[in-house]
């Protein structure tokens, strides 16, 4: 109904409500008669034709008016200035009802036509002006769309405060402005006065609750960033989260300029945590640098660096007690006491996870390849008792019954890696993998070498054993390419997102050296990419694009190989939303004659613009997906990977924003039905990305249906999705599909490896784990986490020749994104400290009026507490305060004082 | 269970994988045990695959450029979505391989029809069995234990609704949709009712009033929603007889595009235990699904009257519909756009939990007419009429009587008559008096003074 009118309604405003809404529900040819009728609940009998059945009083006012009027027409000037003045005080002083327009603007409506005639015979003056202003309120009446007559007047006006109208005047006005300042721009004229009778409507905004319009106006006329100095106390905070929440529907550079002037309302105001949440959306080291060095008290300083830490960025400080902040070095020691509070420490067996004694198999199972299943219980033992530095698999005492020498070949490499896992964050788990480090065995030395790397992931401290010990030339230049890649591997996990300039002398010759094989280069380039994250770093761009030219030019058939794609990767990751940064990389590789450069330019656009919501770019990806590309000849093959990257890039592009991802949700049906396989079977890992550790039943309900799809690639697809969707929640539902899945396919070895994997996924960490790659209120995306994401599902397009070939160990990717979902409380000396929260589901509460509740159907917890997707959690009292707007991760608190009874963070 | 499900077959063996897989035989699948959820309930819930194709609400409703945004995004996708199918099918049109979209969706609509069969019997569903089985029973007698078609739309077919079966194997082919009681869609209102807000003299106050509660939140919720407050559920009218709250409901209706639900408060009464809740629940049901849509409950008086200890059955039921009435207006269940307009001239016999604010937010009182409303009156009712130039309105005007506008309106009714009985053309000023005198005398006779002694 009328909500979609938006647009049409607001125009009409000035008319008066009544006036629009007889002409919509006016269906029925019976009602015309009365189409007076509705124009105004009482005032409709009274329109023109009737003018007889006018009350007393209404008559009266309008023959005052009519006399005022006709005052003004007499040559008397003497008498303009009362008469203008009398009628004013008549606009002014009509209370109006919600239906009807106001009596005094509608009998002065008839003589608007020879009163703007007056107008403009009148001589210049003092006079002239009042009349202006009385005429540009008129003119709210009686000017259509295209003349803005209310404009007009008022600039004509200048020097009144247009507030004093009333708010509808006001709003009229400002839509006025609107449509003049395009109108103008168009014709490139000068808007400057219009930018200031703009300055002078704000601070009514403002002051009377509309600061959605305020906001709105500003950015019709690109000038945002003056509205900080209007701002005050009270407004800021509803100001800023409009302001934040409108971000992801602008177009650059909007969206940008939007955001710097949201951190700087944030700054003036003090509110350095909101603050540097957007300094970390903004990517802008300095600006974080630099917010974290306002912080003047150091308790504060530490819950920021706490936020710096999440998004793993880098930074040192003088500060002891703020490194340590930063670097994560507690992290374990948290994690733990989570898993002692929740009472989950003893450690759980694969079959613990299966409960195969549920799974409904009939018969025997078929010919067991018991190598495929101990390699899937180590997968997924590692998952599940990830980080809690126990298990009953991997770290049992009885060294002669190892586990890892019921694997074999590469198996090997991945059961020794998942120490790793099983130590994650704990610095300490080093010594555990020291031992298989001095293994003769090339795996798994190997394995152990990625296991330094998984468990560092995260985490930094000064002495940089990962650097030491990976660094080595016994592993970075070893002959064996096992241990050489996993050594490779390891420092990427290790250091992701840390950007240290050491790596790239390691690196950077590997990648251009084409004498290796591929494998190596390849890992090279992508493990640059993964600590380079999002830096748009020029010299490893300019290598991998090097060594694509190179290797497109000499042995054209060394790039075809499987492992080709990860140089793309690693090159698509550096830009990981960086936006247009992308551009020059993206010509270069259209200068390659090679179908990978091709397929490296989809990836690298979808990795500039993932997570912004960009529409344009949304198409393009679609666009791509267009084309029904003939793969049958032996040459192409492997030509139309392209239409894989786009899909995951259509989900990069949209996870950002709540309204694209389900709109994207929608286009994936599509595209399942009108798509080759190679997009068949790429739709369901893009929509596990999409909701990534985010359960909702419309999801896994349509990954459930094509986890029996007749293609086995997209069942296999989709049944990882499931467990990507569901990674960490132990949710209920899904468990059971997944045990359903594991009968189903109980004699297809790859399908029953994904469905244990997946299995391993949905209850990581024994539930306290997420995958979701956004974070402080789902509004930072990690792009560290992403890039990992991205790198196991490039690698799940072609399963079968990665994961369920011997690549499997590439799955260790995803410990980029790994993360506790965890809300711990800390008191000033960052010792745990237990309060009452209330957790429930978040509510958007932009744009609404008074101060609305943030959360709805809430529980009462004791910190530490585990959040959900899309759960908020707040204070249960006043007993403290939280130095973080966002209750999520580590949050210190601080007691409130007797005197100041104020709250720092009111609940925005 | 057993039977292999339609649409879902066993996985193919991995075609790709070679060496380990070629060394099984082709295995046998069973399908997973689907999972049951029938009927209606299903529909409500945002659950399921079907959810998927929802649009996603937009927030917030205040007027304002994030949800412009946000609609346009929608928008930007839902052309993207239709660029893309157009597309393909066009992709598809080209190729030649099944012809246009029309074409399939006709040839595939025509090997449904096949498949159905004709004659079909009609049958009722008794109870579900699993996913593509159930119960039928049919009218000749015996119940057969049936199965579905796979295409038949499973969210219709809850336990008791008509199914369409196939003449030979019985199986369900098909849903007979049926809507809620027929007693009902009587009293949807399909034609508006002729009166609109001009044929109302005077009560301008109560026409803003009504305006507000109900049509305006219907039309302008955002108004409500950047105020911060919650627009009124109900508005009840209420005065003493013929001052025009009938008709001021009929104006509601005749100017509102919103489904318009009127009923009697004595149809609520029923003849059987139960009947009368379930109609008022059905009531709010139809309403609940029409959203946005008004219900207007005329002579609440009949069921609304304050609860009392009472020994009768009957007036036991009766309480007992209002008691549902209760729940309906301000229950547990959010009813969403649906707003409710009650009319009764005692107000005072009502019981205090139906007009509490919450249920009824607005209680608008009418009174009998002033002088001015009178006239307005007068003249609405006169103006059709053929007037002598000798009748001077004002002078009933002026006359101090307690005139309802029922009442003005049967003085101008009888003057009428009594000219016609004149065989005139015209009325006079006399035929006014008289009838105004002949109004008077019956309306002070319509106290049970004399009456029936």
């Amino acid at each position: 109904m009328a909500k979609e009118n938006e647009k049409s309604v607001k125009p009409d405003k000035g008319k008066g409500k009544a006036a629009d809404i007889p002409e919509k529900k006016d269906g029925d040819a019976s009602k015309t008669t009365q189409e007076k009728g509705g124009n105004g609940a009482g005032g409709g009998r009274k329109g023109e034709p009737q003018e007889e059945e006018l009350s007393e009083e209404d008559q009266q006012l309008k023959s005052e008016l009519e006399m005022l009027v006709e005052r003004l027409k007499e040559p008397n000037t003497e008498l303009y200035k009362p008469a203008l003045e009398a009628i004013k005080t008549f606009i002014r002083t009509s209370t109006s009802s919600m239906t009807a327009v106001p009596k005094p603007l509608k009998f002065l409506r008839p003589h608007y036509k020879s009163l703007t005639e007056l107008y403009e015979q009148w001589p210049e003056g003092e006079n002239k002006v009042a009349m202006a202003d009385v005429l540009s309120v008129l003119g709210m009446t009686y000017a259509d769309e295209n003349r803005l007559d209310s404009l007009k007047y008022r600039l004509l006006a200048p020097m009144e405060d247009p507030g004093s109208w009333g708010h509808e005047y006001v709003r009229h006005l400002a839509l006025e402005i609107g449509a003049e300042f395009t109108s103008r721009q168009e014709k490139e004229e000068d808007t400057q006065d219009l930018t200031d009778l703009t300055m002078s409507l704000i601070p009514f905004f403002l002051k009377h609750n509309a600061e959605a319009d305020a906001v709105d106006l500003l950015l019709e006329l690109e000038i945002i960033d003056k509205l900080p100095p209007f701002l005050d106390e009270n407004t800021y905070q509803r100001v800023g989260l409009y302001m934040i929440s409108m971000v992801p529907l602008l177009s650059p550079p909007d969206d940008k300029t939007t955001l710097e002037t949201a951190h700087s309302i944030y700054r003036k105001y003090n509110k350095l945590a909101q603050a540097i949440t957007l300094a970390i959306r903004l990517n802008d080291i300095d600006l974080i640098k630099e917010d974290l060095d306002a912080a003047e008290d150091p308790v504060l300083k530490k819950q920021l660096a706490f936020l710096v830490a999440r998004q793993q960025i880098s930074l040192d400080t003088s500060d002891q007690d703020i490194n340590e902040a930063l670097n994560n070095t507690r992290l374990s020691e948290h994690f733990a006491a989570l898993g002692k509070e929740l009472n989950i420490l003893d450690p759980k067996t694969p079959e613990d996870i299966y409960k195969s004694h549920l799974e409904n198999s009939r018969g025997p199972p078929g010919s067991v390849d018991s190598a495929k299943q101990n390699l899937a219980n180590s997968f997924v033992n590692s998952f599940v008792n990830a980080g809690f530095g126990t298990d009953k698999l991997m770290l049992v005492e009885d060294e002669s019954n190892s586990w890892v020498y019921k694997n074999k070949d590469l198996g090997m490499l991945s059961a020794t890696a998942s120490i790793g896992m099983l130590h994650q964050w704990n610095v300490g788990g080093l010594d555990v993998i020291d031992k298989y480090m001095y293994q003769e065995e090339e795996n798994i030395k190997a394995g152990a070498a990625l296991a330094i790397g998984i468990l560092s992931c995260g985490v930094r401290t000064e002495l940089d054993p990962a650097m030491a010990l990976l660094c080595d030339d016994g592993y970075l230049e070893n002959k064996s390419v096992p241990i050489r890649v996993s050594a490779i591997m390891g420092l990427g996990l290790a250091y992701a997102g840390s950007q240290r300039a050491e790596f790239l002398e390691q690196l950077l010759p590997i990648i251009g050296d084409s004498s290796i094989t591929l494998q190596v280069s390849a890992m090279a380039a992508l493990s640059l990419g993964l600590i380079f994250v999002g830096s748009s770093n020029g010299d490893i761009s300019s290598a991998i694009i090097q060594t694509l030219m190179e290797r497109a030019e000499g042995d054209e058939p060394s790039l075809k190989d499987k492992w080709g794609r990860f140089l793309a990767l690693g090159l698509a990751l550096l830009f990981v939303g960086r936006q247009d940064d992308a551009d020059v990389t993206l010509e270069t590789l259209k200068a390659i004659e090679h179908p990978i450069a091709k397929h490296g330019g989809v990836l690298v656009d979808a990795c500039a613009y993932a997570g912004t919501g960009n529409v344009l770019k949304y198409q393009s990806m679609l666009h791509l997906c267009n084309e029904h590309i003939d793969t049958s000849e032996d040459e192409k093959k492997g030509e139309d990977l392209f239409q894989s990257y786009a899909v995951l890039g259509l989900a990069l592009i949209a996870m950002g924003e709540d309204i694209g991802a389900e709109m994207a949700l929608r286009q994936f049906g599509h595209l399942m039905h009108y798509g080759d396989g190679i997009i068949r079977k790429t739709v369901p890992l893009a929509m596990g990305l999409l909701s990534a550790s985010n359960p909702q039943i419309k999801v896994y309900d349509t990954l459930s249906r094509y986890s029996h799809d007749n293609d086995i690639d997209v069942a296999i697809s989709a049944i990882f999705a499931m467990g990507l969707v569901g990674a960490g929640t132990n949710n209920a539902r899904l468990a059971q599909l997944l045990r359903q899945l594991a009968s189903y396919y109980h004699r297809d070895h790859n399908s029953l490896f994904m469905v244990r994997i997946a299995q391993g996924l949905l209850h990581m960490g024994k539930g306290t784990l997420s995958l979701n790659p956004f974070h402080n209120d789902r509004s930072v995306l990690s792009r560290v986490a992403t890039a990992g994401l991205l790198t196991v599902l490039v690698s799940l397009i072609d399963a079968k020749s990665f994961i369920l070939e011997s690549s499997h160990y590439l799955l260790y990717f995803l410990v980029t994104a790994m993360h506790p979902r965890f809300l711990i409380t800390l008191d000033e000396n960052l010792q745990p400290l237990p309060v009452n929260v209330r957790v429930g589901q978040a509510v958007d509460v932009v744009g609404q009026a008074g101060r609305p509740k943030t959360i709805t159907g809430w529980q009462t917890q004791n910190t530490p507490v585990l959040l959900a997707y899309g759960e908020r959690a707040e204070l249960e009292d006043d007993e403290y305060i939280s130095l973080s707007n966002n209750l999520e991760g580590l949050v210190i608190l601080k007691k409130v004082g007797n005197n100041p009874p104020y709250r720092i963070f009111t609940s925005d | 269970m057993g039977n292999a499900q339609s649409g879902i077959g066993g996985p193919p063996a991995g075609d790709g994988e070679k060496g380990k897989d070629q060394k099984k035989e082709k295995p046998k699948y069973e399908p997973p045990p689907p999972t049951t959820r029938v009927g209606r309930r299903k529909r409500r819930t945002a659950a399921g695959p079907d959810a998927a194709s929802k649009l996603p609400t937009v927030y917030p409703n205040a007027r304002c450029k994030l949800k412009l945004l946000r609609m346009e995004r929608i928008k930007d996708h839902l052309l993207l979505e239709e660029e893309f199918v157009q597309n393909q099918e066009r992709l598809r049109g080209s190729k030649g391989e099944k012809g246009g979209l029309e074409q399939r969706q006709e040839e595939e609509r025509s090997r449904v029809d096949d498949m159905r069969g004709s004659p079909m019997g009609v049958g009722n569903l008794e109870e579900m069995i699993d996913d593509d089985h159930a119960i039928v029973s049919s009218a000749t007698g015996p119940e057969y234990y049936v199965s579905i078609m796979s295409f038949v739309d499973k969210d219709l077919l809850e336990p008791g609704c008509s199914v369409l079966l196939h003449h030979k194997s019985v199986s369900i082919v098909g849903v007979l949709t049926e809507d809620s009681d027929p007693l009902i869609s009587v009293m949807k209102l399909d034609k508006a009712p002729t009166e609109s807000y001009a044929d109302i003299g005077g009560l301008e106050q109560q026409i803003q009033e009504v305006r507000e509660a109900v049509e305006l939140p219907l039309l302008h919720p955002e108004l409500y929603e950047e105020m911060g407050i919650k627009p009124p559920k109900g508005v009840i009218l209420y005065g003493s007889p013929g001052t025009g709250k009938t008709l001021l409901a009929k104006a509601v209706a005749n100017q509102t595009s919103a489904t318009f639900l009127r009923i009697v408060g004595s149809e609520l009464i029923q003849k059987y235990l139960g009947d009368g809740p379930r109609l008022c629940r059905q009531i709010f049901q139809v309403a609940a699904e029409h959203a946005p849509s008004i219900v207007f409950i005329d002579e609440i008086d009949a069921i609304g009257t304050k609860r009392y200890e009472s020994t009768s059955g009957g007036e036991r039921e009766v309480q007992r519909t209002m008691l549902e009435l209760l729940n309906q207006l301000d229950g547990f269940d959010d009813r969403g756009d649906v707003k409710v307009i009650m009319a009764t001239n005692k107000i005072e016999t009502l019981d205090p939990a139906l007009i509490r604010p919450g249920r009824i937010d607005r209680k608008i009182l009418f009174e009998n007419p002033d002088q001015n409303t009178k006239r307005k009156i007068f003249t609405l009712h006169t103006s059709k009429m053929s007037l002598s130039s000798d009748v001077e309105l004002e002078e009933f005007i002026n006359q101090k009587d307690d005139l309802s506008g029922a009442d003005i309106k049967a003085i101008c009714t009888e003057a009428g008559l009594l000219a016609l009985r004149e065989r005139r053309m015209r009325v006079q000023m006399a035929d006014f008096r008289t009838a105004r005198e002949r109004v008077l005398k019956t309306k002070s006779e319509g106290e049970p003074e004399g009456l029936y002694l």
